[in-house]
């Protein structure tokens, strides 16, 4: 069972297109309280597979979240609209093995910098700690 | 007609009038008592009395048992034999034991699968392996084979003929609307004596229809009944229309149920005005009535309409 | 393609359960066809079961391999440094692959991950339709090109049923075409509707899996 502390983790995988600022610079983990955010430009939101996000949380990550340029801004014209999809997807495989869904999340946005990445992705963190519930026994920490 | 079974259904069409059959559905369980009590309620009404075969395949007392009470309550069965619960040896071999038990007409049907059975009311069996070895034609020409060559369909020969006043289904409305002639042709090719129609409420387009198999011969080789159902209320009827497949009910018969001070009688006036429409249809050779878990209703409708006495 | 469909994830669970190390084979062929077993899929499911068993309490190491076939025993034996230190093989293949890794490695317990229940094609991208019934005895060439076998549902040679829908659609699923429907349709658009007016009899079903397991021996291909 997932216990969340101080040291969580969460990976923002964002749209290089939803973003202001220079894409070739890329942006340091910020750690703020005690959650560490770090951040991943994907070429493209259409290329996340559910696949890759739940081996990110496989791997140690508190929470994932994909931001995605908005319906009618996506350059793929659909690609953002199947991210969401896959990611839905990948929440519904959660809730099948009772693991809280709250540990993915989808941001439709356009034209954001980095404190905003970082505040998306401390309010994954927020949600992820709500989600979860203390059970007799305890379990790892990731 | 000649007779070639000498069964009463036959003979009554044999000599001309206007037959009559009804429809009994067995219960849903071991007791005789409940076949009597339905065999009370029809006596009389009909020249012959339809025995479902797990209709919507929800599990009733069998086709063949239920007939066999009815028999010995003095009225005739016509019983009913679906393809999807029994493959070809035991279809032959229940029908072998059918006519050793004294019943002489069957009426042969695909039958409902399984998955969309029980009207979503029952449990059913949904995950029944059903069987669909044989469909309703290759069922006719098998009775038929019985019958007429004393053969199984696989081809080793029985030790007396089964003869069988054979009965097919039809449903006249329906897609493709211009093939459901031809596959009539079909089971008057197979085999067919006595065809049932799916309930009948639009009599325009059934007329249509009769007219096609008129013009194609087949109304002086095959008996056509059609369903009558009797209308209970327009939701009914509104359902039928909607979700029964084959079923057409005009506009204008849904409004006098919804707007009859009294529906019940309403339908009763419904029912008898179709029964005299479908009688003036040229190649319809009787009717073929049903009232759905209302079985003691039938003889108020079969006098009304003019049906009674039975020859 | 032979259609599966991952089991529900507790039943897979279910069956690992105890298990500590479980290595996960996928299939590049049909199952990746269908979404289920390829090496997509393969990825997908592995952290997946970590997830759920470090939920558990019990953590559970998963390894990873997709084959280009599980039917195929030169492919199969590519698992064979693989499959050290593992206590289960867990395969996303069909049955057929299941068993060809149970054969190969019968001191471990193979688990199936999916359900296999069809004969598909893929209409379009996520949908996948029954095509084939495996009958034995194919009547393609005098049903215009539509299969009653798999796409009736009460396999009718002498169809439709009274079952047609107003729209077309069968009465038993409104996402299917009535079969019969479509080859009338096709009959009529190619003049040959009187062909469909033959009494078509009993089908035999002896040369299908009704008459019993199979096991084809091609001597002109043997070695």
């Amino acid at each position: 069972m997932h216990v969340p502390t101080r040291g969580m983790k969460i990976v923002v995988l964002y749209c290089q297109h939803c973003v202001t600022y220079g894409k070739e610079s890329p942006i340091a983990p910020r750690e703020h309280d005690g959650v560490v955010v770090q951040t991943v430009m994907m070429p493209c939101s259409s290329k996340v597979q559910a696949s890759e996000v739940l081996k990110l949380l496989a791997a140690g990550a508190d929470g994932v979240e994909i931001v995605a340029c908005s319906d009618e801004s996506c350059r793929l014209l659909v690609g953002s609209r199947m991210a969401e999809k896959r990611l839905q997807y990948a929440q519904r495989l959660l809730n099948e093995v009772h693991v809280p869904k709250e540990r993915l999340g989808f941001s439709w946005k356009s034209g954001v910098g980095p404190e905003e990445l970082e505040a998306i992705g401390l309010r994954r963190a927020s949600a992820v700690e709500a989600s979860t519930v203390e059970a007799p026994g305890g379990g790892e920490k990731t | 007609m000649k007779t070639k079974v000498g069964s009463n259904l036959e003979r009554v069409l044999a000599a001309g009038h206007f037959a009559v059959t009804a429809e009994v559905g067995p219960p849903r369980g071991p007791n005789p008592e409940a076949v009597l009590k339905k065999v009370k309620a029809v006596k009389g009404i009909a020249d012959a009395y339809n025995v479902t075969d797990n209709q919507t395949a929800v599990v009733r007392m069998s086709s063949i048992a239920a007939s066999r009470l009815l028999l010995e309550s003095g009225l005739e069965p016509v019983m009913q034999m679906v393809c999807r619960d029994r493959n070809r040896i035991a279809m032959q071999s229940d029908l072998l034991g059918a006519w050793a038990l004294g019943l002489r007409n069957c009426l042969c049907l695909s039958g409902d699968h399984q998955v969309a059975g029980a009207g979503g009311k029952l449990k059913g069996h949904p995950g029944a392996k059903n069987v669909y070895d044989v469909d309703s034609v290759q069922l006719l020409s098998i009775l038929r084979g019985l019958r007429d060559e004393a053969r199984q369909e696989g081809g080793d020969a029985i030790d007396c003929p089964a003869p069988f006043f054979i009965g097919a289904a039809w449903t006249p409305l329906g897609p493709p609307e211009k093939f459901r002639a031809v596959r009539l042709g079909k089971k008057v090719a197979a085999g067919a004596d006595f065809v049932q129609t799916q309930a009948v409420f639009d009599i325009p387009r059934f007329t249509e229809a009769m007219r096609r198999v008129v013009d194609m011969g087949l109304t002086e080789r095959v008996a056509i009944l059609p369903g009558i159902i009797l209308p209970r209320s327009a939701g009914m009827l509104r359902y039928m229309n909607a979700s029964v497949p084959g079923v057409r009910v005009p506009e204008a018969l849904i409004q006098r149920m919804s707007s009859a001070s009294d529906p019940k009688e309403e339908g009763f006036k419904i029912a008898v005005e179709l029964i005299h429409a479908v009688r003036q249809i040229p190649g319809v050779k009787g009717v073929h009535l049903q009232a759905i878990e209302a079985e003691h209703l039938l003889p108020q409708l079969a006098e009304r309409a003019g049906l009674l006495p039975r020859p | 393609m032979i259609f599966s469909e991952w089991k529900p994830l507790d039943e897979i669970v279910r069956q690992l359960d105890g298990r500590k190390k479980v290595l996960l084979v996928g299939c590049a062929t049909c199952v990746a066809e269908c979404a289920a077993g390829g090496e997509r899929e393969v990825e997908t499911l592995a952290p997946l079961l970590s997830l759920a068993f470090r939920e558990k309490g019990q953590p559970i190491e998963i390894v990873t391999c997709t084959l280009e076939k599980q039917c195929e025993w030169e492919f199969v034996e590519e698992l064979s440094g693989k499959a050290t230190g593992v206590d289960a093989l867990l395969s996303l293949a069909c049955g057929i692959g299941v068993q060809a890794l149970a054969e190969r490695f019968p001191e471990l317990p193979t688990y199936p991950g999916v359900n296999t229940s069809a004969l598909t094609i893929r209409e379009e991208a996520g949908i996948w339709a029954s095509r084939c019934a495996a009958c034995g005895d194919c009547v393609l060439g005098e049903t215009f090109g539509y299969c009653p076998m798999a796409r009736c549902a009460k396999s009718l040679m002498n169809g439709p049923c009274g079952g047609t829908r107003e729209n077309g659609k069968c009465e038993i699923n409104e996402t299917l075409d009535c079969v019969w429907n479509l080859i009338v349709e096709r009959a009529e658009l190619r003049g040959e509707l009187e062909s469909l007016g033959r009494v078509r009899g009993p089908k035999s079903w002896s040369n299908s899996r009704h008459g019993g397991p199979k096991r084809v021996i091609r001597e002109d291909l043997r070695a």
